[in-house]
């Protein structure tokens, strides 16, 4: 990635980098795994062995709450801007 | 090699400009009458997809949406030919026409609204107990007492609901008249009051962030997630139906695999 793509900026500093990363990640995950162009099945294949395209994902599939409690940090002050 | 689509565009002329795409393989244009399908070649052996992959995919979606206006295609959406793509395009033009034109210099922004929900739901029962509607336990029968707690609970639910349903309409009503479109998702948990995607001019962009700038400042209980601009993924619209049974449902196969790894109750809640 040449980019973070958006970064949800906290006014607090509260969101480190790697957070900020993976709460992108969750925002894209929200649109793009299963909304946009979804087309018929004859012609939309998986690629073998899905298993492995989630296994670096499981940790990051869940809301940005259940994250925040998950990590044990409350969500005070975690007002993002628009970027 | 497999053929891998990041969208739907609005030419179906060659990229003016180079644009690399997954494992760095070079994106081109698959033109159907005046739209085209950009893709790039995906090698057969890949088999660890990771989040990179998806960061990439919308990496080259905003990429093109520099150049044209884009129907983003949904993460992993792979063809085996070229002959597929234009099968897909062939069966779906019209639908794609109507959506480039509807989403033609249009983006998208989401917002998430967190409230505290317990919070909320104690000063619901804080101003029930103070009115004539309170139970008295220690006299009644066990039924009646029974009958009486269902209907407390009832009447903190609703006004539960109730009082979402007005906190989103404030909300909402900073954006309504900037917005185009709008999707509204209400309390996917009880914590996430609102989940919302908006559809708004690219010329209006700055006023939805001014919007959400005064918003954000408004003092309260609500904290908000904001992102964007975003490609328009929850606006693609298709009237025609996916009816092949063997349609690759990611949600259906993530809910599997998550049951599978023990996160299925983490996902259920968001």
């Amino acid at each position: 990635m040449d980019r973070p793509i958006k970064t949800l900026q906290d006014k607090n500093s509260y969101l480190d980098l790697h957070r900020q990363e993976r709460v992108t990640l969750l925002e894209v995950l929200d649109r793009a795994l299963d909304k946009g162009v979804v087309i018929s099945g004859d012609i939309v294949i998986s690629v073998a062995d899905v298993d492995l395209i989630y296994l670096g994902l499981k940790v990051l599939l869940s809301s940005v709450e259940t994250m925040e409690r998950l990590r044990g940090a409350p969500m005070a002050g975690a007002q993002e801007e628009p970027t | 090699m497999k053929i891998y689509a990041y969208g739907i565009i609005d030419s179906h002329n060659s990229l003016k400009e180079p644009i690399a795409g997954l494992e760095g393989k070079g994106i081109y244009n698959v033109s159907y009458r005046d739209i085209g399908i950009t893709v790039s070649e995906l090698n057969e052996e890949t088999k660890e997809i990771t989040d990179t992959y998806i960061l990439e995919h919308e990496r080259i979606v905003e990429r093109l949406m520099e150049d044209f206006t884009v129907l983003p295609m949904r993460f992993l959406t792979i063809f085996n030919t070229k002959e597929d793509i234009l099968s897909m395009a062939e069966l779906y033009y019209e639908d794609f026409k109507d959506n480039l034109a509807r989403l033609h210099n249009k983006v998208e922004f989401g917002m998430k609204v967190i409230w505290p929900a317990d919070t909320i739901k104690q000063r619901i029962i804080d101003v029930y107990h103070k009115t004539k509607h309170n139970v008295s336990i220690s006299t009644e029968s066990p039924a009646k007492t029974f009958v009486k707690e269902k209907f407390q609970e009832h009447i903190i639910e609703k006004e539960f609901q109730e009082e979402a349903n007005r906190c989103i309409a404030v909300v909402d009503d900073y954006f309504n008249k900037i917005a185009c479109e709008k999707k509204l998702k209400r309390l996917q948990t009880e914590n996430l009051l609102l989940n919302a995607s908006y559809l708004v001019d690219k010329q209006r962009q700055n006023d939805f962030k001014q919007a959400f700038e005064q918003l954000k400042n408004t003092p309260g209980d609500l904290k908000f997630l904001f992102s964007g601009s975003w490609p328009c993924y929850n606006f693609v619209t298709l009237t025609k139906k996916v009816a092949s049974f063997d349609y690759f449902n990611t949600e259906d196969m993530l809910n599997r695999l998550l049951a599978q790894q023990g996160f299925a109750k983490e996902r259920n809640a968001v």
